[in-house]
């Protein structure tokens, strides 16, 4: 039985998962000071390795129409193990929350709003994605191409008023940093923005049509990589080596917006865009957390979860890390190790069991 | 401590009587687990006990005890 009785239209996807990639935008600066000039490269070969799994996330998804990875996992595994590895989704989830809610408090506590105590930035965060939740997958994907248009408008009007600052040599020489370096670059950005894209598991069950299901998934895939790699070409050509310096490079590029002393101080786009974006990411995310939960013990609704979850959130949050440096270290070693079985493991390893086993019986069955 | 009360009194107040009334049972019992853990945490915070942090114990684990991690950049 399905908890969600909202549907999502094909289309929408295609906004969710783009608005969903570029939601990511702000954590382009975790990979910054590894890859440095190099980024660029790194989203573009992230973007690459990430594509077969998420192919299979999708293939998954349109297998078991209708179903929640949960109640694929039961079915592929078993009862027990089903169970085990349904508790990995998450955690997986709880934590990346997490995560990203911290990442709106320490935008607003570093640049916009330093006075205002953390927790009350993390609990009105919170409050407005549990609001977003409430009202369901089908609210949120009506509104996902706003989203997404409010994004793209910051990022290419930002790139359009930076132009004439850019130096492309910024970007030379090409392959100067060591292997290891771009080998983490790349598992940090085939992990953050593109294989949390794993978090469509539990949405695209909800899809009234899933025909057009593989090709959406990744033409948002793609609006959303070009959005950060726009994002990474401004701010490298703008900052060049000195990106690696700043807490927020895409602020400290922004900063430097000057029309005629009549255009400046632009940064308040950057927080505005980014805001929306995070709002959306973490809005997907505490839905998959709450409808995932619910399934997991069997409930009707994932309503009632809304609320406690939301409070265990912003105390996670609150205190997972101790500073933006503490977030930055873990997030680039044991923040992308932890997660790599689940994101380049399991989803093939389900869907080639379900292949071997030929589940789900009883809809092949239909079909046959 | 008064806003951790209040908001535990409001989250209480907006789910349970509905989910008595529908005869909810299961989901009364995980709501009510989720919100006693909410309210442990949220209690920790606000007396300033040291909340226990996943990530800084699967950091643990999987840096300095399993050795898997990324060169010092």
């Amino acid at each position: 039985m399905s908890i969600e009785k909202g549907k999502v239209c094909s289309w929408q996807l295609l906004f969710l998962v783009a608005g969903f990639v570029q939601g990511s935008v702000l954590l382009i600066d975790f990979a910054v000071g590894i890859t440095e000039h190099q980024t660029w490269m790194v989203i573009l070969a992230g973007l690459v390795v990430s594509a077969p799994f998420i192919l299979s996330y999708a293939v998954l998804a349109k297998r078991f129409q209708g179903m929640n990875v949960i109640q694929v996992n039961d079915l592929v595994y078993g009862r027990f193990l089903g169970k085990v590895v349904s508790v990995y989704y998450i955690f997986f989830y709880l934590m990346t929350l997490s995560f990203n809610i911290r990442d709106v408090g320490e935008l607003y506590i570093t640049f916009l709003m330093p006075d205002t105590p953390f927790i009350f930035l993390l609990i009105g965060f919170t409050a407005t994605c549990a609001y977003a939740v409430y009202k369901g997958i089908e609210v949120l994907a009506r509104v996902s191409h706003l989203f997404l248009i409010t994004g793209m408008f910051v990022i290419i009007s930002t790139f359009a008023l930076l132009i004439d600052q850019m130096d492309f040599s910024n970007f030379l020489p090409l392959f100067e940093l060591p292997f290891i370096r771009i080998f983490q670059g790349i598992h940090l950005m085939s992990a953050i923005p593109f294989g949390e894209t794993i978090v469509f598991l539990m949405i695209i069950g909800s899809l009234n049509k899933t025909e057009h299901a593989i090709r959406n998934t990744f033409i948002g895939l793609l609006i959303g990589a070009i959005s950060l790699l726009i994002v990474s070409v401004r701010n490298t050509a703008v900052l060049g080596k000195t990106q690696t310096i700043w807490t927020s490079t895409s602020f400290q590029s922004i900063r430097l917006i000057d029309i005629g002393t009549v255009l400046t101080r632009m940064d308040f786009l950057i927080g505005i865009a980014q805001t929306v974006l995070i709002f959306f990411k973490c809005s997907l995310f505490f839905y998959a957390l709450a409808v995932a939960v619910a399934q997991l013990f069997g409930l009707k609704s994932y309503l009632p979860l809304v609320l406690p979850l939301a409070g265990i959130e912003v105390i996670i949050a609150a205190t997972v890390f101790q500073s933006p440096v503490d977030h930055a270290g873990i997030t680039q070693n044991a923040g992308i190790i932890y997660s790599a079985p689940l994101m380049f493991v399991i989803p093939p390893l389900t869907l080639l069991i379900a292949k071997i086993r030929g589940l789900p019986r009883h809809e092949r069955g239909k079909d046959a | 401590m008064i806003f951790l009360l209040f908001a535990y009194a409001f989250i209480i107040t907006v789910n349970v009587p509905g989910l008595i009334k529908r005869k909810e049972w299961r989901e009364l019992t995980v709501f009510s687990i989720l919100c006693i853990i909410a309210f442990v945490l949220g209690l920790m915070y606000v007396l300033d006990i040291p909340v226990p942090s996943p990530m800084r114990g699967l950091q643990h684990l999987i840096v300095d005890i399993l050795g898997i991690k990324y060169p010092e950049n």
